[in-house]
């Protein structure tokens, strides 16, 4: 299981999943920005 | 009674151990790694806090974000975030090259990785500069200052542990099996980070 703070290399892969989350709360937002 | 110091002397000789007793290790996980986990956690609590005192105003009182007449500078904080996970890159670059034995690519991305963090902060000063209102004058300015300078306070200690690990690293410490100390301060680093692009999407772009 992923965990962030049992060493560096799951805190980097948990700083990509975040950083794809953000990503896609940005396109929704952009998106619904664009529509509403 | 002299007898069971002899015996308490011998048994400590059969020992090769010097100074003080061993702590009492009752977790299974290492000190410094579970230090830097409750530091996390406790670290998790705060920011909480302070998204707290911002989601009040935002839902519960309903106020308008930012405060009317008043414009955050998005696209510079934008930058601001790319160079911050850039950090995150070099660091984790370092990391992986100091496992493999490369000293040339822990100590470039260590000091990358700090100079990146130094440009983030300086950036972030240079913003409150030119911002052009104080923390003083909405309820909303007081968030945007508490929750930005909060990461600030925390981008600044991290540089400072960024900075005792890249000299160390200059000095030649660390190794392919001694490099816990790189690994801890990287978690807190990369901690800031995640953490800053969860304040970027709350306070610039939602």
């Amino acid at each position: 299981m992923l965990n962030p703070l049992r060493s560096e290399d799951d805190a980097f892969r948990v700083l990509l999943y975040v950083i794809a989350v953000f990503v896609v709360i940005i396109a929704l937002i952009v998106i619904l920005r664009a529509i509403l | 009674m002299e007898a069971a110091s002899i015996a308490h002397a011998a048994g400590h000789a059969g020992e090769d151990h010097h100074g003080p007793p061993p702590a009492n290790k009752s977790s299974r996980v290492e000190a410094p790694l579970l230090g830097m986990l409750l530091f996390i956690i406790s670290e998790v609590m705060i920011f909480g806090a302070f998204f707290t005192a911002y989601f009040f105003i935002r839902i519960a009182e309903g106020d308008p974000w930012p405060a009317p007449g008043t414009k955050l500078p998005v696209p510079v904080a934008l930058v601001n975030t790319l160079i911050l996970i850039s950090s995150s890159f070099t660091l984790h670059w370092a990391e992986t090259s100091i496992k493999r034995g490369n000293r040339f690519g822990l100590k470039a991305g260590m000091l990358s990785t700090f100079l990146l963090g130094c440009t983030f902060l300086f950036i972030q000063i240079n913003e409150y500069a030119n911002i052009g209102f104080a923390p003083q004058d909405h309820a909303q300015q007081t968030i945007f200052y508490s929750l930005t300078g909060l990461h600030g306070a925390h981008v600044f200690i991290g540089l400072l542990i960024l900075l005792s690990v890249t000299v160390r690293a200059f000095r030649g410490h660390y190794s392919p099996d001694s490099h816990r100390g790189v690994d801890v301060p990287g978690i807190y680093w990369h901690f800031v980070d995640i953490m800053w692009i969860v304040v970027y999407t709350t306070v610039y772009i939602l």
